[in-house]
């Protein structure tokens, strides 16, 4: 996926383009069929251990589900209406998103990255020798990474 | 912090200025971004322009801050706002949290 500056650098920019083809639209929607992966009760408040009984850590878990039911529903409509989103052009498959879209696709996708390390054992990436993997686990590390790709190439587009 | 694409360093340029919260006695609440490796770099400096409004050049000195460091204050604020800007950095995936100013 590729993102595709607007030719008129003075125009408003309303919407923003990527380049994609049928393999990386696809693997796009496998990926938002897994949201949301991480759980509510994965945030804290505080470091202070006395903080994970407070109603500051409930207030966040709340709001982190709300968040999270809030991203459901509109990954749901991204697949009822998936032309909203896929556009054919000149014979060239588009992603085509507005800001917003643009942003609550990155925060779902960090979900699903964030989230499948975490069910991996939150281990350190560096050493990736001291990854035992599972075939649950290998599903996971491809989750992280292919969502880490995706990622990279919509910041393309804010930067 | 994963390092799939590297950051430009940015000389740090700005002023150091005391923050005025300081002086305020309501502001005793830190807002501190903890490093993992898992967050990407770029993500994490798109978190902080978007949450924060900062300039680019500033969020990148924080960002590299949090993966050099392992932390970075971001913002000293009252409970209310410290509260807000936690669950907006954790709605991003950041682990942010916020501590009492000794």
């Amino acid at each position: 996926m590729k993102f595709v500056p607007a030719p008129n650098k003075d125009a408003p920019e309303s919407v923003v383009i990527f380049r994609i083809n049928a393999r990386e639209e696809a693997l796009l929607l496998a990926m938002l069929r897994l949201y949301p992966v991480l759980e509510n009760s994965h945030h804290r408040i505080s470091q202070d251990p006395k903080a994970a009984a407070s109603a500051e850590q409930r207030l966040l878990e709340e709001s982190m589900g709300q968040q999270r039911a809030a991203h459901r529903r509109k990954v749901d409509a991204l697949f009822q209406t998936p032309q909203r989103f896929f556009k054919e052009v000149l014979g060239e498959r588009h992603l085509v998103l507005t800001g917003a879209q643009l942003e609550w696709l990155l925060q779902v996708l960090n979900d699903i990255r964030v989230g499948s390390w975490v069910r991996l054992g939150s281990p350190d990436l560096e050493k990736p020798a001291s990854l035992q993997l599972t075939r649950a686990g290998a599903r996971s590390l491809q989750a992280m990474q292919i969502c880490g790709e995706f990622q990279l190439a919509l910041l393309e587009a804010v930067k | 912090m994963a390092e799939i694409s590297a950051p430009t360093t940015v000389p740090d340029t700005e002023k150091e200025q005391k923050p005025k919260e300081k002086s305020r006695p309501d502001c005793g609440y830190l807002v501190i971004c903890w490093n993992d490796p898992v967050n990407l770099m770029d993500y994490v400096t798109h978190v902080f322009q978007a949450v924060f409004s900062w300039p680019k050049a500033k969020a990148e000195r924080h960002m590299l801050q949090v993966h050099q460091s392992g932390k970075s204050l971001l913002v000293r604020e009252t409970f209310e706002k410290a509260e807000h800007y936690v669950h907006q950095l954790q709605g991003y995936g950041l682990h942010a949290t916020m501590e009492r100013e000794e």
